[in-house]
């Protein structure tokens, strides 16, 4: 088995679930700008942990990963950019 | 995913079947990605396009209802994933499906005080969620009340993996629903 960091289950739900808090809390309380800045690297960043933290997929295939965490991105990236210009 | 990709090569000695059933496991998360992918695409035109109704189903939605209902999901994950580690498998796909069966609880939670107020509200973005949120919803329902449970009657390793692929899936879309449709 090709040996590659493999963050542990419990260290990664717990990134999600703070990751998911500060989501939260940040469309609560920021404004326009750096909340969709911080919505979209808090979202990409969760979505990246489900892939090399559960799935572990890039142990499998590097590419596939790959792929998944860009779609993320960039839906992320669009959900961002639709929160900082349009509030 | 200690399952899908690896199995593939041909030569490994595996049968031919194996390697269809990991491409046709691959074609349908991508399916499921590209049509999730258009109706967010789709939401975000439209809200773009018409703030006010984005500010009137804001004020419909439960936003701490949903952060619940990430962390359960979330947490229903963890489970999945164990079982693909070989960690208990039957025990963990259970406590998984108990977990999706839990979000479901908490969306219908929702949709009673959500709906009254979106059905007497005109406009796509409405219609949208409601099929985004509804879609994914049936998502979870059919993989937690069914596959999960049905793969925990006799876990083999393979379909443990398949099936945690599928529900991974399910938490991505979810992930990605979060900030397009709630946190905005």
């Amino acid at each position: 088995m090709p040996r590659s960091l493999a963050l542990p289950l419990p260290a990664v739900l717990l990134a999600l679930l703070l990751a998911t808090g500060a989501s939260l809390f940040a469309a609560a309380t920021l404004p326009a700008g750096p909340r969709g800045a911080a919505i979209a690297l808090l979202s990409l960043f969760k979505a990246a942990l489900v892939v090399l933290g559960f799935m572990r997929l890039q142990r499998e295939s590097p590419a596939l990963a790959a792929a998944l965490i860009g779609y993320a991105a960039l839906l992320c990236l669009l959900a961002g950019l639709r929160i900082a210009l349009a509030g | 995913m200690n399952i899908a990709v690896r199995n593939i090569n041909l030569d490994a000695g595996h049968p031919a079947s194996e390697g269809g059933m990991e491409l046709l496991l691959w074609i349908l998360v991508w399916s499921e990605l590209i049509v999730f992918g258009a109706l967010l695409g789709a939401f975000l035109v439209f809200a773009t396009l018409d703030p006010p109704a984005l500010a009137a189903l804001h004020l419909a939605l439960d936003l701490p209802l949903a952060g619940l209902a990430t962390a359960t999901l979330l947490t229903s994950g963890c489970f999945a994933a164990r079982a693909a580690f070989g960690h208990k498998p039957r025990r963990n796909l259970v406590i998984a499906a108990l977990g999706g069966l839990a979000f479901c609880g908490l969306k219908i939670a929702a949709f009673a005080h959500e709906l009254p107020v979106l059905a007497a509200s005109e406009g796509r973005l409405a219609e949208l969620y409601m099929l985004i949120v509804g879609f994914h919803f049936a998502h979870v329902l059919f993989v937690a009340g069914l596959l999960l449970l049905l793969v925990a009657w006799r876990p083999a390793p393979r379909h443990v993996a398949t099936v945690a692929t599928v529900w991974h899936l399910v938490d991505l879309v979810w992930l990605l629903i979060l900030p397009v449709i709630y946190l905005g």
